[in-house]
């Protein structure tokens, strides 16, 4: 990397914009390719992506990613100017991909610090190869166009020759520029454009500084030449050229006679028609007055948003968070301070209440920013399903509803891989091969559905696929082998069988195959949801397909919890789960014959859990009546947690236990800490868990 | 800018070469190396977080942060003893792990030179503490520098037994 | 201090430039994502100095360009361009733009060219 441009800012933001342009990239190129071939549109973004990826790599130094996108940049310079009319889209997709795919994994690498580099060249060949294959193609279209302009000219006089002044003084003038600076031809040109202001009788060498490029190496070689005739005297002249941007060296002189001068201008005399097409026509600008007044509403619009929408990076966003929530706290600690009890304090107490008013505004507003649709997440899919529909050669159809719904951004990270999993596993393993579809009468192209909506808190998402559906028997085979039942066979429900795959230890599939890989199975993907505090369930019907629902929380970062005390410690239900709290009565319990403890409400009797039992916190609070028993509810389960005593509800920010614990030991029914008001911790416990303890 | 800060950091890490920070369990001196020592802190209130291995005796609140605690005596299979008025926390910082080690006393900072740094005696597996990485000797005296990551990672062998 | 304009719709790029001027004791007024915006911004911040990025979506620099000299016949803008520009270069020059770098450029030479544009 240039030394220049180390700076971690400018490598934090080539790595930021160059992952959206990539992602940008590879959903064009999957939208088109579902359509007939790339629209000109399209062909154009992708142009104009790769060529801001191959500025900022160059300025980077990341020579392999500048030059593979260059060679895309290339490709679509070809397919905008000369629109073939034969292109193999499908390949022109793959390729694609496949820079996508390099791009992406060069930047992972540069994220990580890994500076192994993959050489990207021979996919530049490919890349090369392809294009040249196009230009083969489309060959007799491409004669017509090289055919079709006038033969261009070959230098460059102002044409009003006839009417040219009389000068007094004559000039030669030899100008180097500075080395690097790139494009001396197109600097040159802008000498001989200021120079037009004074003189219209000039000629230069090189001459065809305007159509060939490769004259700016003849001007770094041998310097660029002008003669010229002139009123101004030789001061002025040579302030006028050392005026010059990048001018490294200027040789001026004025010239006796015209000698030289008409020796050369006479030679070129003949060409001067020529010079007059070049001058008649001038280059072709895109008119911007032409524009409609619809296209310039829309860009300002389209200006509007990108100036009203600036990136913060998700570290800040997470210690605002953090300082919310302890804003939260110390709020609580000043209006329930114990100092204030009993005291007429009106003003006070309305002081306090406008406080707690922007406080509560504060943190929705911080909550909303952090809150991320999850259509990224989603449409990242719709690669996913091109690849495996390529390689197992299925027909399957994506459809997404709901994307627009938003989560909070670290659930996004958390549920990415998850649903890539249940996508694959619903496109492997659920929707058949097409012969078998039509055997069966049931449409040649499966469909996928992802689709999200809100649910209170929670978030459902659901993968539903319309092919075989799970089999019934094979997973109660399986979990019979495995003995993974937990409850007598003809007593479980269909449901319970089909979701008997989420356990640990459980896979379907005998053969492993290169997608799902079945090595780790769903109990992985379960156990991903349940970190975040989710839930999943399955459900499906034979020949008629799987629906998988995730139910994920909005956030994680704050929750309304329920202070409860046992011992000397302290933990936080999360309050969405608490149905009820009471302090139970002695003919409410039950224990049977086992030992458990169980107590009756309203009829119904729900087993108990001690927390202190569980946890080995020594209280002397064990007698259920002299405590409180908190009912918790989660997926239609219902556990009675038993503890010393409520301490009161407030929101807590949720913070992660600290690496080297959860390393250590997932501990069961824990799912984070919390600071309290006066600094202490209390432990957030996990419903979910501790119902399955 | 950038050249000369990160010439200032050179610099501390040479300031801090062969500088160990020791304390004392029982009778014996142990010496941490100075760069991974954050800040020493008086023992504090520890929240217990159940299940865990008995040397883990929990979190604190470090000023917001949450940092696990590790009682160094039970670690080194000593048999526990009261936090008093002298018992410390001496924060540490292992590859971005921040860790609270309780001691039983801190004593001072030393520099111990290369050349009175030698390699543990070889002993039995069951004898020599495997957390134990060099000797430092200070005049008469024998510190035991010990290796942090095997501290934070060497859990295989406890692993079995906490599962048991 | 000179104050001066980005208009480039890739951020690393502004950051880029941004960065070197700030080194060079430039400040920059502000910065715009495509050509309309930027035209607004030149309007609104009577910069000093521009540097334009010759390709843009909806808005190219060319259409930007002279947009702001027709506003502002003197504007001294400079263009940012990329090797295998050199028509659309051109066309700019012809239109009024000063001078252009060409990416990838280094700090020193946007500088240069600033600091010349500017003692024209």
């Amino acid at each position: 990397m240039s030394d220049q441009y180390s700076n971690e800012p400018m490598l934090d933001m080539f790595v930021f914009e160059t992952t959206q342009l990539i992602e940008q990239l590879e959903q064009i190129i999957l939208t088109n390719e579902k359509g007939s071939c790339f629209t000109p549109s399209a062909i154009n973004e992708i142009f104009r992506i790769m060529h801001t990826i191959k500025g900022s790599s160059a300025m980077m130094m990341f020579t392999d990613i500048s030059v593979l996108s260059h060679t895309m940049e290339d490709l679509f310079y070809y397919l905008r100017e000369e629109k073939p009319n034969y292109i193999d889209c499908s390949k022109l997709s793959d390729f694609l991909l496949e820079g996508v795919d390099y791009i992406k994994g060069e930047i992972d690498k540069i994220k990580s610090g890994d500076d192994t580099a993959n050489n990207p060249s021979e996919l530049i060949k490919t890349l090369k190869e392809f294009l040249v294959t196009l230009k083969t193609e489309n060959n007799s279209i491409a004669l017509n166009k090289v055919n079709s302009p006038v033969k261009k000219p070959q230098y460059y006089i102002r044409q009003e020759k006839s009417i040219t002044t009389i000068y007094n003084n004559i000039y030669k003038a030899i100008i180097y520029f500075e080395e690097g600076c790139e494009m001396e031809n197109i600097r040159a040109y802008t000498i001989i454009h200021n120079l037009k202001d004074i003189t219209d009788d000039y000629y230069f060498l090189p001459e065809d500084i305007i159509d060939n490029d490769n004259s700016a190496e003849v001007i770094r070689q041998q310097g660029f030449q002008i003669y010229f005739k002139a009123d101004h005297a030789y001061d002025s002249m040579h302030e006028f050229f050392m005026q010059t941007i990048f001018l490294r060296e200027l040789d001026l002189i004025q010239l006796e006679n015209d000698n030289e001068y008409k020796h050369l201008y006479e030679k070129k005399q003949s060409n001067i028609d020529s010079i007059n097409i070049l001058q008649n026509n001038p280059i072709k600008i895109p008119e911007i007055h032409n524009m409609n007044n619809a296209g310039m509403d829309k860009e300002k619009q389209a200006s509007v948003t990108t100036q009203s929408i600036i990136s913060v990076s998700i570290p800040k966003l997470d210690k605002l968070m953090d300082l919310v929530g302890e804003m939260v706290i110390a709020e609580a600690m000043v209006i329930q301070n114990p100092d204030l009890k009993g005291l007429e304090i009106n003003n006070f107490q309305k002081a306090a209440r406008q406080l707690n008013k922007i406080t509560n505004e504060i943190q929705d507003l911080v909550m909303s920013i952090r809150m991320v649709p999850l259509s990224a997440t989603f449409f990242k899919m719709h690669r996913i399903l091109r690849d495996m529909c390529k390689k197992l050669g299925k027909e399957v159809e994506l459809e997404i509803i709901g994307e627009e719904t938003e989560v909070d951004k670290n659930i996004i990270e958390h549920i990415s891989d998850p649903l890539m999993h249940l996508v694959r596993n619903a496109i492997d393993h659920g929707i058949e091969t097409t012969e078998d579809r039509v055997s069966m009468d049931k449409s040649k192209t499966g469909t996928v559905t992802i689709e999200a909506r809100n649910a209170g808190s929670d978030v459902l998402v659901i993968i539903k696929d319309d092919g075989r559906g799970l089999d019934r028997d094979k997973i109660l085979n399986k979990a019979r082998k495995s003995g993974l039942l937990y409850k007598r066979e003809e007593e479980m429900s269909d449901k319970e069988i089909y979701n008997l795959i989420l356990l640990p230890g459980f896979s379907t599939k005998e053969v492993v195959s290169e997608y799902s890989g079945r090595g780790v199975g769903m109990d992985v993907v379960s156990k991903n949801i349940e970190t975040i505090g989710g839930s999943i369930s399955v459900d499906s019907v034979t020949n008629k397909g799987t629906t998988i629902t995730l139910k994920i929380p909005l956030t994680l970062a704050i929750i309304d919890g329920m202070n409860i005390k046992v011992g000397k410690s302290c933990y936080t239900i999360p309050t969405i789960s608490i149905k009820e709290s009471f302090s139970p009565k002695e003919k409410d319990l039950i224990l049977d014959p086992d030992g458990n403890e169980m107590i009756m409400v309203r009829g119904k009797c729900y087993s108990i859990l001690r927390l202190h039992k569980l946890y080995k916190v020594s209280t002397h609070i064990t007698k259920f009546t002299d405590g409180i028993i908190i009912m918790v509810e989660q997926e239609e389960k219902t556990l009675c947690i038993f503890a010393d005593e409520l301490l009161g509800q407030q929101q807590v920010v949720v913070k992660a236990l600290p690496e080297y614990i959860q390393k250590l030991k997932r501990v069961r029914g824990l799912s984070g800490c919390t600071l309290l008001g006066d600094g202490r911790i209390s432990l957030i416990l996990d419903v979910a868990g501790l119902i399955n303890i | 800018m950038e050249n000369s800060t990160e010439f200032l950091l050179e610099g501390e890490e040479d300031t801090q070469k062969g500088r160990f920070l020791t304390f004392s369990l029982d009778k014996e001196s142990y010496g941490i190396e100075i760069k991974h020592v954050t800040e020493i802190i008086g023992i504090q209130e520890i929240t217990e977080i159940p299940e865990l291995p008995q040397y883990v005796k929990g979190i604190i609140n470090l000023r917001g942060k949450i940092i696990p605690i590790m009682d160094v005596r039970i670690r080194f299979k000593k048999e526990p003893r009261e936090y008093n008025d002298r018992t410390c926390v001496i924060v540490v910082d292992i590859k971005n792990i921040s860790i609270g080690l309780v001691v039983d006393r801190v004593s001072e900072v030393l520099t111990i030179p290369e050349q009175d740094i030698v390699e543990p005696p070889q002993m039995n597996k069951g004898h020599g503490n495997r957390y134990v990485r060099k000797i430092g000797k200070v005049g008469s005296d024998v510190k035991l520098l010990l290796d942090c990551e095997k501290l934070l990672t060497d859990d295989e062998l406890e692993d079995i037994r906490v599962g048991m | 201090m000179k104050k001066v304009l980005i208009i480039d719709d890739a951020a690393f790029m502004r950051l880029a430039i941004r960065t070197a001027l700030e080194k060079s004791g430039f400040q920059v007024a502000g910065e715009a994502a495509n050509g309309m915006e930027g035209i607004q911004k030149f309007i609104e911040l009577k910069p000093d100095i521009v540097t334009l990025d010759i390709t843009m979506p909806e808005m190219s620099g060319l259409e930007a360009l002279k947009a702001i000299i027709k506003f502002d016949a003197n504007a001294k803008v400079v263009m940012v361009s990329a090797m295998g520009q050199e028509a659309m270069v051109r066309d700019a020059i012809m239109n009024g733009a000063k001078s252009f770098i060409v990416k990838p450029f280094k700090e020193e030479q946007v500088i240069k060219a600033l600091n010349q544009i500017l003692e024209m």
